[in-house]
């Protein structure tokens, strides 16, 4: 086992080489980390995520912009492709699973993949449907997975009323299911409006917000089922 | 500073190095990293130059880092790097820009860069930073002059023989579609799309049977001297 003093360097370098973007001292750092039995899942939350984490902070104080952001999320995934086949199954207390798109017509989809990277390091079981993605195919998706959340993203105001339709479509079908929406032209206003359970400013808050609506979906389903044996 | 990373580079297998201020022309997303450090290396076309300028890139890289500055590393194959974030990004950028920024060369009428020493003979790499380096003067014209061999020796007649410069940098110098069939029909016919005509014909940087350069004092020449 490796010894505590070893363990906070290791996990200090996979942190700063997320925070530098620099690819060669992440995977560097994970070979370390794995060669040493550091344990997988603890080199990628307390390393490469906590990284993550101070990234999104410099980018919303805006230290850090979009390429500097991009190249952070290029880093982390460098570490996590060594990391992540070591990892042993990963127990957050939820386990759940999202579908996730950019709506028709829109092609913009770094944000898109951002939140996706986030549900990934953290346990979900993503189905990513890609960008441009027909309306009915989130409703055909949805059913398919029994996901159960559904995150819809669009870059421009043309494409953005798309998701309202989508949002109805999966009401109809199936009222459980959570549904989050973001992107650019997306504001908590819209979101009420077009009846979303959540808009997610950015990817750690869509990530947080998924795994509150996530337990809050379980423990509804608990009750319903709870109920029903009574 | 400038001084020091250019000769870094230069001992390490660079063929020129250039500065540039890229302010105004840089789309918002990567704005805040307006100077460029273009680096040629003489081009072999194999395996060893791709290596090599990523190697190089590195090491600016390093430098640049381990000195406080942000860096955004444009790599020599950048059109077909897929797969990663970042990548998205670097459609927004152009090596051969940066390139006649710092003055290495100018776009000659065969669409390619040419440096006066080297012709058409350098492959780029680009590293955009926040560092303020003092720009190297940019090249504002083509230097092609009256030379049309590029034009004549396109076996597609794909040059249109306009000539580019910095206040019109989108003439059409080149039909790409073209340009683009001919190599088409060259992998049908020899398997391979390999052209490069306008490259070898290039009297910049060309050297005859001896090995010895055929415009001598490129940078004179360039100067408009030998037309």
């Amino acid at each position: 086992m490796v010894t505590a003093e070893k363990k906070q360097e290791l996990l200090a370098k996979l942190r700063s080489a997320v925070i530098a973007y620099d690819e060669d001292t992440a995977k560097e750092a994970s070979n370390e980390a794995l060669a040493e039995g550091l344990d997988a899942n603890d080199a990628i939350f307390n390393g490469l995520v906590s990284g993550m984490v101070e990234v999104g902070r410099m980018f919303e104080s805006q230290e850090y912009f979009v390429p500097e952001l991009l190249m952070c999320a290029d880093a982390l995934y460098a570490g996590l492709d060594i990391l992540k086949p070591h990892v042993t199954q990963l127990d957050l207390g939820v386990k759940g699973s999202v579908v996730i798109g950019t709506v028709e017509g829109d092609v913009h989809d770094i944000g898109k993949n951002i939140v996706k990277m986030m549900f990934d390091v953290a346990g979900f079981t993503v189905y990513d449907l890609g960008r441009d993605v027909p309306l009915d195919k989130f409703v055909a998706e949805q059913l398919r997975t029994d996901s159960d959340l559904v995150c819809l993203s669009a870059m421009m105001t043309t494409t953005m009323t798309g998701m309202k339709k989508v949002i109805d479509d999966i009401r109809t079908k199936n009222p459980n299911v959570k549904i989050m929406i973001g992107g650019a032209p997306v504001s908590q206003d819209v979101a009420d409006k077009y009846g979303a359970d959540g808009y997610a400013k950015d990817a750690t808050n869509a990530l947080k917000d998924a795994i509150n609506m996530v337990e809050s979906l379980k423990k509804m389903k608990d009750e319903v089922e709870a109920k029903k044996k009574k | 500073m400038k001084k020091l990373l250019r000769n870094e580079l230069l001992d390490h297998g660079a063929a020129v190095v250039g500065f540039a201020c890229l302010k105004g022309h840089m789309s918002g997303e990567i704005a805040h990293l307006d100077r460029a450090v273009s680096i040629g290396v003489d081009r072999r076309l194999n395996e060893d130059t791709l290596a090599l300028l990523v190697k190089l890139q590195k090491r600016a890289v390093r430098f640049l880092k381990s000195r406080g500055f942000r860096t955004l590393a444009i790599p020599p194959d950048s059109d077909r790097r897929k797969g990663t974030f970042i990548s998205k990004l670097y459609s927004l950028f152009n090596h051969k820009m940066a390139a006649t920024s710092c003055g290495i060369g100018w776009v000659g009428k065969n669409g390619l860069l040419i440096s006066p020493d080297f012709g058409p003979r350098l492959s780029l790499v680009t590293v955009l930073t926040d560092a303020s380096l003092e720009p190297d003067a940019p090249m504002e014209h083509s230097l092609c002059g009256d030379c049309v061999l590029c034009v004549q020796y396109c076996p597609s007649k794909a040059i249109t023989g306009l000539e580019w410069s910095r206040s019109s940098p989108f003439v059409e110098l080149v039909r790409l579609s073209v340009c683009r069939s001919h190599k088409k029909t060259k992998r049908l016919t020899e398997g391979k799309p390999n052209c490069g005509l306008c490259i070898n014909i290039c009297p910049y940087g060309r050297k005859d049977e001896s090995g010895e350069k055929i415009i001598t004092n490129g940078v004179t020449a360039a100067r408009g001297d030998h037309y």
